[in-house]
């Protein structure tokens, strides 16, 4: 007899992630995944200026601004064909990379280190022999003991009191926790150390956008940093030295501390290479264009089908064809009226809640497909297809990454184990070191293009009377993020966006087809069903993020989830 | 010299909580302020508030509230009425909130002494950019609860002769109101 496990964090916040699943002999037999909320923010754009629609997108989530914001002014652009001077799209893409390894570092430390690492393990950790394991392992300057006795304290002040205070509902002590007390105390101090890394990371981002959160130098056409070697106030020498700087200890971190911990995690839970597949079906679009007309890119992009790596479909743009034409959405399963599959350009976004019913309609997420198929998309997803293609830097960093849980773990290590939970892991911390790379080449592009003269940052938008189409793609941290726009007379005629978490978080569509949390928890083995971190670990390893809460104070609940088992 | 934040927090595209973004530009428009005195539109943070609310000596915050009370109705909470809350299981980015950023903020050492929660009780939360009615007659006292904590922390600010442009892009064009003239 199968038991239902309902967990519905109460969370202050209105639109959050929901997780139903159905428990049979220790096993998941069933699942859903839905949002609490109700978006139609789109509904708000119409009939604006599409100049302006990137200040209201950013506004989307409070977490991704500028990814949205970024989308936005794409969107526009392609829909007018216009073409982003070079300091304008390296601009962007500095953002861009510092945005993403601010997310990356982010969440893997402060969202889902814990679901590996056993807090209360830490008291019985001896810091010398910690600080010998994490040399052999790393050179990092950081490692020393007393950072590791430090840390230690702080925990054992914390766990001393009784009064657990942040670290009070964790799953301690839980049979699928398996780290050595030192391996705890490593991760654990780096877990308090990524608090001023990821702060540098979101630095760079606030002097190039003027401010964070919400950046203030974008314009559809380019970017409106001005730029001037000799003036404080514009983007010059001191600013660029700044920004270099800044990167240079991000990108430390992430060689020697991010990529090695989520190895070394990896390496100590070998069975998680083998939980958490699902959707076999990857998505990524190119990103981090080089030159103005967007026709070549520093990641690359495509499609592979049923987890068949050699027959990947490559994109050659960020819009391209094969791509703008495929997707659609489906609202069988999500509160919205509506019957057929429709187009993003021609989308609706009209409510029909009618409460939870996992039969029928129980998500706020629309069911996007591409061809029809539901689709994998993030990190995972862009490093497979980059793989597949033979990308030289995707490949770098993967092998590096394979290798290196191999050598510590002793296992053999195949590009097949990527599809999987600890392989969405690997592919964030693969993908964070190509991003650590690339800052470094973005940072030396800008500043050799400045060097020669060119302070061009911006093109003039012309409309014309008449209805234009366009898609702006961002390869985003949770994955593919196109914002669709129908331009008429130089007002917004429709706005929809397809965002990551709405491919991953995916209710069931028409045919019964699950989404990619849905059919990445079927089968996981849950040793306590009444504790079910094996699911968090599944779905924390896709980085999910509901778009769009709002932010309300709830002082009435005091309650932590509901782990509802019936 | 107090370092200060006064942070609006809130989605200004979903109705109602969009009041702490709004507060926080009035304030902006009609005050001056000590230099100490950082003065932001903070959006939706989630755990990014930990950066923001790090190394200040006092942080007055201002958001919307899911209470049982008549909407636009004021509470203030304090630093341990709210950490008194148990964290929330961590689905996504977003579900990390301002107790889990106060509890972090706490056991990372960065925690301000002082906070001060200007809580407004929201009417609706449909997605547009305008405030309710019961809420936006709630704004001239939740702009004086802030003024008046100032006080307390004895802090200075100066009526502005002429208020500066107030900013508040996300509505449709607003009359100007000078609140609490004096």
């Amino acid at each position: 007899m199968a038991n239902r496990i309902t967990i519905d964090p109460i969370t202050r916040i209105e639109g959050h992630l929901r997780i139903d699943v159905e428990v049979d002999n220790y096993a998941v037999s069933n699942a859903w995944a839905s949002c609490t909320m109700w978006r139609g923010i789109e509904n708000i754009l119409r009939g604006r200026d599409p100049r302006d629609a990137w200040l209201f997108t950013q506004r989307f989530c409070g977490v991704c601004t500028t990814v949205h914001a970024m989308a936005s002014v794409r969107a526009v652009e392609d829909a007018l064909k216009l073409e982003v001077p070079l300091n304008a799209q390296y601009i962007r893409n500095l953002i861009l990379i510092a945005h993403a390894l601010h997310d990356h570092i982010v969440h893997f430390y402060q969202l889902s280190a814990l679901d590996w690492v056993d807090i209360l393990q830490i008291p019985k950790a001896d810091p010398a022999a910690t600080a010998k394991l994490a040399e052999s392992l790393s050179p990092w300057t950081r490692n020393s003991r007393n950072e590791f006795k430090a840390a230690q304290d702080r925990v054992n002040a914390v766990a001393s009191s009784g009064q657990l205070g942040i670290f009070m509902n964790g799953y301690w002590g839980h049979p699928a926790m398996r780290l050595s007390p030192e391996v705890n105390l490593l991760a654990f101090t780096h877990y308090v150390q990524a608090l001023e890394y990821q702060r540098k990371a979101l630095q760079v981002v606030g002097i190039l956008g003027s401010k964070t959160p919400h950046i203030q130098n974008l314009t559809v056409g380019g970017v409106a940093n001005a730029i001037d070697l000799d003036s404080p106030s514009a983007l010059g020498m001191a600013g660029l030295e700044n920004i270099r700087v800044l990167l240079d200890e991000v990108v430390r971190f992430i060689n020697e501390v991010y990529f090695v911990d989520v190895c070394a995690v990896a390496a100590m839970y070998p069975d998680w290479f083998k939980i958490g597949s699902g959707v076999k079906n990857y998505l990524a679009v190119p990103d981090l264009p080089l030159d103005s007309a967007g026709t070549a890119y520093d990641l690359p992009g495509g499609y592979i089908v049923n987890g068949n790596i050699a027959g990947v479909h490559p994109f050659k743009t960020a819009s391209d064809k094969d791509f703008r034409e495929a997707v659609s959405e489906d609202v069988t399963h999500a509160y919205y009226q509506g019957e057929k599959p429709l187009h993003p350009w021609v989308g609706e976004t009209d409510p029909a809640f009618t409460g939870w019913n996992g039969e029928q309609k129980y998500s706020w997420v629309k069911a996007p497909r591409f061809n029809g198929q539901p689709m994998q998309v993030g990190p995972l997803a862009q490093v497979l297809i980059g793989y597949a293609q033979g990308h030289p830097l995707t490949r770098k960093y993967a092998d590096l990454a394979i290798g290196k849980v191999g050598a510590i773990g002793g296992i053999h290590v195949t590009p097949e184990m990527l599809h999987s939970t600890l392989g969405r892991h690997a592919a964030r911390a693969i993908r964070a070191a190509m991003l650590a790379e690339l800052a470094q080449k973005h940072w030396q592009l800008l500043a050799d293009n400045i060097a020669k003269g060119d302070y061009t940052v911006h093109n003039q938008p012309v409309f014309s009377s008449g209805e234009v189409e366009g898609v702006g793609t961002h390869e985003a941290p949770r994955g593919t993020l196109s914002h669709w726009i129908v331009i008429k007379d130089e007002k917004i005629k429709n706005y929809q966006a397809v965002v990551p978490s709405t491919w991953n978080a995916s209710p069931r569509d028409r045919s019964g087809a699950h989404g990619p949390y849905e059919a990445s928890l079927l089968h996981t083995p849950l040793a306590r069903p009444e504790e079910p971190l094996e699911v968090l670990r599944t779905v924390h390893s896709f980085d999910p993020c509901m778009a769009c809460a709002c932010h309300a104070f709830d002082p009435s609940g005091r309650e932590i989830a509901k782990v509802k088992v019936l | 010299m107090k370092k200060v934040l006064i942070g609006g927090i809130g989605n200004v595209l979903l109705g109602d909580d969009g009041v702490g973004p709004y507060v926080v530009r009035l304030l902006a428009a009609c005050y001056e302020f000590d230099e100490g005195v950082e003065v932001a539109d903070l959006g939706t943070p989630a755990l990014d508030l930990i950066d923001q609310i790090s190394a200040k000596d006092a942080v007055i915050l201002i958001d919307s509230i899911m209470t049982e009370a008549t909407p636009g109705t004021i509470t203030l909470y304090r630093k341990a009425d709210i950490m008194c809350h148990h964290p929330a299981v961590r689905m996504d980015p977003h579900s990390p909130a301002l107790v889990d950023t106060l509890l972090s903020a706490d056991f990372f050492g960065v925690a301000p002494a002082d906070l001060l929660l200007v809580g407004i009780t929201y009417g609706s939360f449909d997605a547009g950019c305008n405030l309710s009615p019961p809420v936006k007659a709630s704004l001239d006292q939740a702009l004086a609860e802030v003024l008046r904590e100032l006080d307390r922390l004895g802090v200075e600010y100066r009526c502005r002769k002429h208020p500066a442009e107030l900013g508040i892009w996300w509505t449709a064009a607003e009359k100007m109101e000078f609140p609490l003239a004096t």
